[in-house]
């Protein structure tokens, strides 16, 4: 049990420390949210298993849907980004700036 | 963008926050703040320009991470106690780690950095929505795990930091958004103590964003400069505007004082003085810029005719009504409010 937390929570730590420090590819924050999205699907997967309850076993599906639609999203930001600034380079997006 | 499709996203905005409002596990409430970034993205980025495009990209990120590690938290408290429901006994680490995550949903001081930049990019509606409605669905979540100190001292750093970067600013939507980040300091203050008070002084900080983005709407103005034209545009809303912000700022005889005065004394009643001294010490930073936009609007340029060039005078009729109803709350309801206040004493 606490081997598959510290599996998942480093995981999830991972796809965090990725998304906030290697700042240099609108692609790959995208691709580290996916990561942390999969972390906590996999947490959601062992819990089912784990408990053996049944009634559970809708959430990983849910779970799946919501982060397609937040990839589809977080695609379709990153084509409108390269559209109006060109390439997906996060410090090109400095329009905004106090 | 077509009606149809602006009246399907807004009903899912609200679908969003209402899924959120009324969830008690920990997985619903994800989803409805999930629904809820997803159905403003379309209204963000509808005028498709360079910076409408930044600001949604920023948001859409910032609100994904807050989101996942929302969720992230509540999985490891399924974990570790066995329970998924958000009125149940917390693991302490989650909680902390759900506090920073909706916070940094929020906009709160460590992790505000996000919301003056965002803000910036959008126009005034949809500011407005981001700056009101957006708040609703983690202030309620926020309300509903109990850490004691934490969030007073989250609470403390946003009326400073709110206070502190306000006070440089010439764009106005930059301004209110750290005018946001300085009240959502105030509720913060007393959510543990007293949560009824903190939704009280949600409703009134509501209604006076509400009036004021509305006269920056009719004005049709976005930076200092550009109010200083008010008098030839609007000049009755010229006069009552300087009061709308020292409603903001927590002036006396106005709304605005109200929530000030009440949290003030309830920190008192429980023994945080300090806290109660620092966060009164700390309007006056805010009082300071809401003072210098009142300066610009009404004090500088003589009620004549100007040699400027003016915008166009095609007044909007539409948002009239609602702009002068929250305008006289904004500025009247003081007396009124002790009878809305009554069950909390």
């Amino acid at each position: 049990m606490i081997f598959t937390l510290m599996t998942f929570s480093f995981m999830f730590v991972l796809g965090l420390m990725g998304l906030t420090f290697y700042r240099t590819h609108l692609l790959s924050a995208l691709l580290c949210l996916e990561g942390m999205m999969l972390s906590i699907f996999m947490a959601f997967s062992l819990w089912v298993l784990q408990m053996e309850s049944d009634n559970f076993s809708t959430p990983p599906l849910l779970l799946l849907t919501f982060s397609a639609c937040e990839a589809s999203i977080g695609l379709a930001l990153l084509i409108a980004i390269a559209r109006t600034h060109g390439s997906d380079r996060i410090n090109t997006l400095n329009l905004l700036q106090c | 963008m077509s009606p149809l499709t602006l009246l399907t996203m807004a009903f899912t905005l609200m679908l969003g926050t209402t899924i959120t409002l009324m969830s008690t596990h920990w997985l619903l409430a994800w989803m409805g703040l999930e629904i809820n970034t997803l159905a403003i993205i379309p209204l963000m980025i509808k005028q498709n320009h360079p910076r409408a495009v930044e600001a949604t990209t920023k948001y859409f990120l910032i609100q994904a991470t807050a989101a996942t590690t929302l969720l992230f938290a509540a999985t490891t408290n399924a974990w570790l106690t066995g329970a998924w429901e958000i009125s149940q006994v917390m693991h302490p680490l989650p909680t902390i780690i759900i506090t920073m995550a909706l916070s940094l949903k929020m906009g709160l001081a460590p992790m505000h950095s996000w919301l003056p930049d965002v803000m910036q990019g959008l126009e005034l509606k949809v500011g407005l929505v981001l700056a009101t409605w957006q708040k609703l669905a983690p202030f309620s979540l926020l309300c509903q795990i109990p850490n004691s100190n934490f969030t007073i001292l989250l609470g403390l750093t946003s009326i400073i930091l709110g206070g502190w970067g306000g006070l440089n600013q010439t764009q106005l939507r930059k301004i209110m958004a750290y005018s946001s980040i300085a009240h959502l300091g105030w509720m913060l203050l007393v959510m543990q103590l007293l949560p009824s008070l903190s939704l009280m002084t949600l409703l009134v900080y509501i209604i006076m964003t509400f009036s004021l983005f509305n006269i920056f709407m009719i004005n049709k103005t976005t930076n200092i400069n550009s109010l200083s034209t008010s008098s030839m545009k609007v000049p009755v809303l010229t006069t009552l505007t300087p009061l709308i912000l020292l409603s903001l700022g927590g002036l006396p005889p106005l709304t605005g004082f109200l929530p000030k005065w009440l949290i003030l004394q309830e920190m008192i009643k429980q023994n945080f003085f300090m806290t109660a001294t620092m966060a009164a010490l700390s309007a006056l930073l805010s009082l300071y810029f809401y003072l210098r936009l009142s300066y610009n609007m009404t004090f500088t340029i003589a009620p004549n005719t100007s040699t400027n060039t003016l915008s166009w005078r095609l007044n909007n009729k539409n948002i009239i009504l609602p702009t002068a109803t929250s305008m006289t709350m904004t500025l009247l309801m003081l007396p009124l409010l002790p009878l809305a206040a009554m069950p909390l004493f």
